[in-house]
């Protein structure tokens, strides 16, 4: 899996995730929510439009980055998921906490 | 007879029955080739310049090569083998020219074909200390050790004994995980119980268990999020405190003491799980269940029908601070109560689509255990991840 971070300032970033979200892959996902949360963006939108397939590891870095942002005073929301991603949402009842919005640039405006 | 083997720096002594033993158990004899050791021989002959490089063990009455660089014979006498003095002085031997050395010079490897001149090895343990073999460098051309040289050939010893150690307690690990599944059958009457459980790895983080209740049977799925021995250890402790929570009292009660008590453990861990437990009254076919972000139940009714198991609950280990709701429904005569893993959902297409299949298996029958053998039949050789069917079924 590969990401880019990109600033859309007031301290929200959108984290473009590319790739398998898995056991591999999910390190690097908690490790870059905590960097972009130390470089003031406690406000992380994570765009999944280009992740295919997301495993148990891979939603527990997402769950783990929304406690990051939390406890940094800010959030992180989720963008564009695939049907398998939607899935693993659904059966964990997940998906009424990381709740998915339509695009990752606005998932923080209105 | 017995022949004694001192260990380095202490005066306990192995036996050769010990011996032999740990090494029966290592179970690495007359196994394939494997990468993970032939990456080794092939770096060590590369390294020292030798034309040969094995990883050799000791058996009763041969030498056997578990991997080998050059172009040697994988089994040979036990008498005849250079790596038999290693394992039995249990000491690093170099040997830089047979021919001028009395013990080797008549070796039948020295004297004839392929002509050994140079040999230094060193002894592979198995986890108790006891000597089953040498890693070994070798060529028919006289050489010197430096120093250097032999803690070299001690590193690469090392590696391969960490290797063969790895593989074998992982191998432990899976026959202990066996063992935590339930070994007695349950019958509540009227039923028939049958459970399956395949890990992706050698081990893995899904998991079943059943308890007797005083009116029925209990029954717990869970899946740890991840795969092998850290998804397993998770696994092992939530069985334990599901089991040792009980089965009499409130099942909202029961489940919510043994997320509290897990919580701090799988927050630690960064780990979640998802599970369904369910207690049924085998008399009415009364279901009270639980599920925790698992999903994953089902009611095949016989008439055709199939219900999936209410779940809203968020997975252990993930504290929303809102209560558990737990539910209830009916396994009428000729209807089954099914749960499996996300594993399951892979053996098809990886959606939903996937318990339309595994109720149509159920319906096939005749008894629970042929639909969870029908089932386990679609897994691949390497499954993605751990399979796991429970299915309860009642008697029509």
């Amino acid at each position: 899996m590969e990401y880019t971070v990109k600033d859309l300032g007031g301290g929200v970033a959108v984290l473009h995730l590319d790739g398998r979200l898995n056991m591999t892959s999910a390190a690097r996902l908690r490790e870059a929510v905590t960097s972009t949360v130390a470089n003031g963006h406690p406000r992380i939108a994570v765009d999944l439009a280009n992740v295919d397939f997301m495993d148990s590891s891979g939603l527990g870095a997402l769950i783990s980055g929304l406690k990051t942002a939390r406890q940094a005073g800010g959030d992180l929301r989720i963008a564009a998921p695939s049907e398998q991603v939607k899935l693993v949402l659904q059966l964990t009842n997940m998906e009424r906490v990381l709740l998915a919005h339509e695009r990752a640039e606005t998932a923080f405006s209105g | 007879m017995t022949t004694g083997y001192a260990t380095r720096g202490a005066d306990a002594v192995v036996s050769e029955a010990q011996r032999q033993e740990a090494l029966d158990e290592l179970g690495i004899l007359d196994t394939a080739p494997e990468e993970r050791f032939d990456r080794i021989t092939r770096m060590a002959a590369r390294i020292f310049g030798t034309r040969s490089s094995a990883i050799s063990f000791i058996d009763r009455d041969r030498q056997w090569l578990k991997s080998v660089v050059g172009e040697v014979d994988r089994e040979k006498r036990r008498s005849d083998a250079f790596c038999d003095t290693v394992v039995r002085e249990r000491d690093t031997l170099v040997v830089p020219d047979a021919s001028a050395d009395p013990r080797f010079k008549h070796n039948p490897f020295v004297e004839g074909d392929p002509g050994l001149r140079f040999y230094a090895g060193h002894p592979l343990e198995a986890p108790g200390g006891e000597p089953v073999g040498s890693f070994c460098v070798f060529g028919p051309e006289p050489r010197t050790m430096t120093d250097d040289d032999i803690r070299l050939l001690r590193d690469f010893a090392g590696w391969v004994q960490d290797e063969l150690w790895a593989s074998e307690e992982l191998d432990r690990a899976a026959e202990v995980q066996r063992g935590l599944l339930p070994k007695e059958p349950i019958r509540p009457p009227g039923y028939d119980v049958a459970a399956r459980c395949l890990p992706a790895r050698v081990v893995g983080g899904d998991f079943y268990s059943w308890q007797e209740t005083p009116g029925g049977a209990a029954f717990t799925i869970g899946d740890v999020m991840g795969k092998g021995l850290s998804a397993a250890i998770i696994a092992a402790t939530v069985r334990g405190v599901f089991l040792g929570t009980g089965v009499q009292g409130d099942i909202v009660a029961m489940a919510t003491a043994a997320a509290d008590v897990l919580q701090p453990d799988l927050e630690e861990a960064g780990s979640f799980v998802t599970m369904l437990h369910a207690r049924l009254d085998a008399a009415s076919g009364d279901l009270r269940y639980l599920d925790s972000g698992h999903g994953l139940g089902l009611i095949v009714r016989a008439d055709g029908s199939t219900e999936r198991l209410f779940s809203v609950n968020p997975p252990l280990g993930i504290d929303l601070g809102i209560p558990l709701i737990a539910r209830h429904t009916t396994i009428g005569p000729g209807d089954a109560f099914v749960a499996v893993s996300d594993g399951v959902l892979d053996l098809f297409d990886g959606t939903l689509t996937g318990l339309e299949e595994v109720a149509a298996i159920v319906r096939r029958g005749p008894d629970a255990q042929a639909a969870v053998d029908g089932i386990l039949a679609l897994t691949p050789r390497r499954a993605a991840d751990d399979v796991t069917v429970v299915i309860v079924r009642r008697r029509g």
